[in-house]
């Protein structure tokens, strides 16, 4: 059996995973910037290029920075199995995300085909780089759960998406006679029905029953819910790719894909609910938050499917609440758990020193304040990007609020780094 | 019979209610129930570190069990226990915050460190060590 997982001299240095950490908070802010330089109210028209360019700000910039920092920390403790070449990997993601992110935004923004043919094949490059390191982590793991399943299924999901992506950005830029709508449909259904959603749900199985002491997910739902998940939205791409496919199939699979996302909400909420730790923290409520939204995105597709008149701005609203309200409410909540936590790790580690020097514990790391002032202005965002497409002044109150969640955020993240390094320097002052 | 991985698992379990019954109690600044609450907890963590430190790892060592790992395990006991050294202090000194923040990062520390031992380093011992299981949890037991 292998157990080189088990050996913590293998942790990547902490400033690996910060990197990714310190620089997400800055897309923030460039989004709210793209919304605010738009034309108009953006959430009005989902082809708005302020809306694209400030959408894949949050989903490349910010989430999936975070997401691929955050991953290649914690797969080795949840699969048991470290990532290959793990600085090489780091720095292969980091840099040409940071860069494809920017120049696939701006060339949106300004509608500029040479940022976009720029960008593609370095956000191509970042994902290669990621998913063949993280499918050798998941090969070499001997781990067999639902876990390891769900991150798999996940990662294939963000090979597709991100392929498609970059189709469509070449597409774009070149002018390309491409089924447009097709591809991006299913791109946006991959990247977020299946490489956030199972990702998601996947590291819940784990983390949520470890942080808050809840009961264990249900047998029925860990053994097969996330092969299910990816079954129906492969067959819910059939109608997109086979003409002669049977109309009603792309009704019933997302039918069921809501049906199943919605059933897991309920369950983790319930399962919270059950905890037998009671103490309520900032992190708590954003978990509470995204399982919430992502109830709300299901109704809300759900009730486009059945409102025909006012189907557009239905599946709007859902796609604001899966990625606003579900996928980036549980990002920064686990992001106020690893931070500190990393923190902390790393300095204890300085041994006898660090102990005598005075390790600061997880909670003196980001002030708890700042996490729940943090939560409460990400909700406010939230309701106001729900009222965006009919209220043109809530489409300025999302731009103010992410605008604000950047500062914040990064204001948190670099008071973790400054306490990190001021204790650090303590612990080497204190053995010379 | 129970299998190693069971056993242990359990007593796992059992210390993680502790812990969630002290934390409350400490939090709430209730601190005659924090103080009898934390004292179970620790009493219990330190005689499930007994378990493993002076019967299963020396057992799992010699019988050609993984050394690595052990050691490993051994050191994040050391990075426990002096957490609860700590918490033991802030129960002394009713410091509800301080105790807050600590109990935060020793749950972070313990999950992490009994999911290892629960996925990997149990497994591995109910298998080398199958021939001399029902000796070995009574010696467990009677710590």
């Amino acid at each position: 059996m292998r157990m080189t997982s088990l050996s913590t001299e293998q942790a990547p240095p902490i400033n690996v995973p910060l990197r990714f950490f310190a620089l997400a908070p800055i897309f923030l802010i460039l989004a709210a910037l793209m919304l605010a330089m738009a034309d108009g109210n953006p959430f009005e028209n989902t082809h708005a290029p302020a809306l694209l360019a400030a959408t894949h700000c949050i989903t490349l910039g910010f989430m999936a920075m975070i997401m691929l920092g955050a991953i290649q920390q914690i797969l080795p403790v949840l699969i048991g199995s470290q990532m290959p070449v793990s600085r090489l990997v780091a720095w292969f993601t980091f840099l040409p995300l940071t860069a494809g992110a920017l120049l696939l935004s701006s060339g949106f923004m300004l509608s500029n085909p040479v940022l976009l043919n720029f960008s593609w094949p370095l956000l191509g490059l970042a994902f290669l780089v990621f998913i063949a390191a993280s499918l050798t982590s998941l090969a070499r793991a001997k781990a067999q759960n639902a876990t390891k399943i769900s991150i798999l299924l996940s990662i294939l999901s963000l090979s597709v998406a991100a392929a498609l992506g970059m189709l469509l950005a070449r597409g774009h830029a070149n002018g390309l006679s491409l089924p447009y709508h097709k591809l991006a449909i299913t791109h946006i259904s991959l990247a977020l029905g299946g490489w956030v959603m199972l990702l998601v749900v996947g590291v819940s199985y784990q983390v949520v029953p470890m942080f808050q002491l809840t009961p264990n997910y249900p047998k029925w739902m860990t053994s097969g819910y996330s092969p299910v998940i990816f079954t129906v939205l492969l067959l819910n791409l059939l109608p997109l790719l086979f003409e002669s496919a049977p109309f009603w199939t792309g009704f019933v699979m997302e039918t069921l894909f809501w049906l199943l996302a919605g059933c897991f909400a309920v369950v983790t909420l319930r399962l919270q609910n059950r905890r037998r730790r009671r103490v309520t923290d900032a992190s708590l409520n954003f978990f509470r938050l995204g399982m919430i939204s992502l109830l709300f995105a299901a109704l809300f597709s759900l009730a486009s499917r059945l409102l025909p008149n006012t189907s557009d701005y239905f599946r709007t609203l859902s796609v604001l609440a899966f990625l606003l309200g579900f996928a980036m409410s549980l990002v920064q909540g686990m992001l106020y758990k690893i931070i500190p936590f990393l923190v902390w790790f790393h300095l204890f580690r300085g041994g006898a020193n660090a102990i005598k020097v005075g390790v600061p514990n997880m909670k003196e790391i980001i002030p708890e304040p700042w996490m729940w002032r943090h939560f409460w202005l990400h909700g406010g965002t939230l309701l106001a990007a729900l009222l965006a497409p009919l209220w043109n002044a809530a489409a300025w109150l999302v731009t103010l609020g992410l605008l604000l969640q950047g500062v914040l955020l990064g204001y948190a993240v670099l008071t973790g780094i400054s306490v990190y390094r001021r204790t650090a320097r303590r612990i080497e002052q204190a053995s010379a | 019979m129970k299998t190693i991985a069971e056993f242990m698992t359990a007593d796992h379990k059992a210390c993680d209610d502790e812990f969630a019954v002290a934390e409350q109690a400490a939090l709430a600044n209730n601190w005659s129930e924090a103080e009898a609450a934390f004292s179970t907890f620790h009493n219990d963590m330190a005689r499930h570190f007994g378990m493993e430190e002076d019967v299963l790892f020396p057992a799992l060592v010699s019988a050609g069990g993984p050394a690595g790992p052990v050691h490993v395990m051994l050191m994040e006991h050391a990075q426990i226990k002096e957490l609860l050294k700590q918490m033991a202090a802030t129960v002394a000194q009713k410091d509800a915050q301080k105790y807050g923040g600590l109990s935060e990062t020793l749950l972070i520390v313990m999950q992490q460190h009994n999911h290892k031992e629960e996925n990997i380093l149990y497994g591995i011992a109910d298998h080398i060590l199958a021939a001399e299981r029902e000796a070995l949890l009574g010696r467990m037991q009677a710590i």
